[in-house]
């Protein structure tokens, strides 16, 4: 008995880079930038049969064995992609803080210059949690960027679980400044866009927190 | 005989940054210089090269762009000026730990008995 006939070159590459896709997860540019030099490497490997004489379809099926099963190799490419989801999110949660940020400071106006720290953390009791999400998101920021090759490199795991973290604390300091802000938020149209803001920020925020969680599932497996 | 990649641990970066050093690569013609210079014996798997590779690129030792070559679109990498004197470095201590061990590993002759 004969298995089912076998497909031509270009249809099972792309049925392969369709199942290392499948198991690929990430930034999406990322895995198109993955997969697309996986193609051209199993081409050039399967190029280099052919000019030795194998048929197309031998040359591909030897090349695909060389690279690998897809899920293999897609778990390789892992501890990467959760680096590169890690640092997408800690750089998009950073730069929504002025973003959000401003309207706040508009509506609570603290006035550190008069009554110092204590007045601003009156105004918005939410400064130190921000001071630590900051703080916690630009260390793992360093940790996983070009200054590894001076510094201990943060692992794969120690990064989601810090973006994890500032997620959460952007949910805690976004549901608390809605709730201290509301009646002052409440009486004006700034108000309005601020409250906006912080539901927005909730939202993608856990979102990412949802992301991040699957990915320290992910590297437990 | 090939070697295991976790034999290499700790040298990939430096035999990737050599490997590159002679000019920008795409990442399987890494993975044939690395077989072809040393008779097989390195025979990495993708899986290992190119997320190694990756990950250089994100510590600013290499750099890469598409290029198209003969109709193909292809990433190279080419070495970057940390990428080179992080080369310099990895031969240093390759150079004084080879010394070290194969002074150790090297048979000694057995002193005669009385």
């Amino acid at each position: 008995m004969t298995g089912p006939p076998a497909l031509p070159a270009e249809e099972r590459l792309t049925q392969y880079l369709d199942e290392i896709a499948a198991a690929l997860h990430g930034p999406r540019r990322r895995q198109q930038r993955i997969l697309a030099e996986l193609r051209d490497g199993v081409e050039q490997s399967a190029h280099t049969r052919t000019a030795r004489g194998a048929t197309p379809e031998q040359a591909l099926a030897a090349a695909l064995a060389e690279f690998g099963h897809p899920t293999d190799i897609a778990n390789a490419f892992r501890p990467e992609m959760a680096i590169a989801d890690a640092r997408r999110i800690l750089a998009w949660l950073l730069a929504t803080g002025p973003l959000v940020g401003l309207w706040w400071l508009l509506i609570l106006h603290p006035q550190p210059w008069h009554g110092g720290p204590a007045a601003l953390i009156t105004a918005i009791p939410v400064v130190p949690l921000i001071a630590v999400a900051i703080s916690c998101a630009l260390a793992t920021l360093v940790t996983t960027g070009r200054l590894i090759r001076w510094i201990p490199e943060a692992a794969p795991r120690t990064a989601v679980t810090a973006a994890s973290s500032v997620a959460a604390f952007i949910v805690a300091c976004d549901v608390t400044i809605i709730a201290v802000g509301w009646s002052a938020a409440s009486a004006e149209f700034l108000g309005v866009i601020a409250v906006g803001a912080s539901l927005a920020r909730i939202a993608c925020s856990i979102s990412a927190l949802h992301s991040m969680v699957t990915w320290q599932h992910r590297l437990n497996r | 005989m090939p070697m295991r990649p976790e034999v290499l641990k700790g040298h990939l970066d430096a035999l990737l940054l050599a490997v590159l050093e002679t000019g920008s690569q795409h990442g399987y013609a890494i993975i044939e210089a690395l077989r072809a210079g040393t008779d097989g014996a390195l025979d990495l798997p993708t899986g290992t090269v190119y997320p190694a590779l990756h990950r250089l690129e994100r510590a600013g030792l290499i750099t890469s762009d598409w290029e198209t070559v003969t109709g193909r679109r292809r990433r190279a990498y080419r070495l970057t000026t940390a990428g080179k004197r992080a080369l310099h470095e990895h031969r240093t201590v390759w150079n004084e730990f080879s010394a070290a061990v194969t002074a150790v590993l090297t048979p000694r002759p057995t002193a005669a008995t009385t």
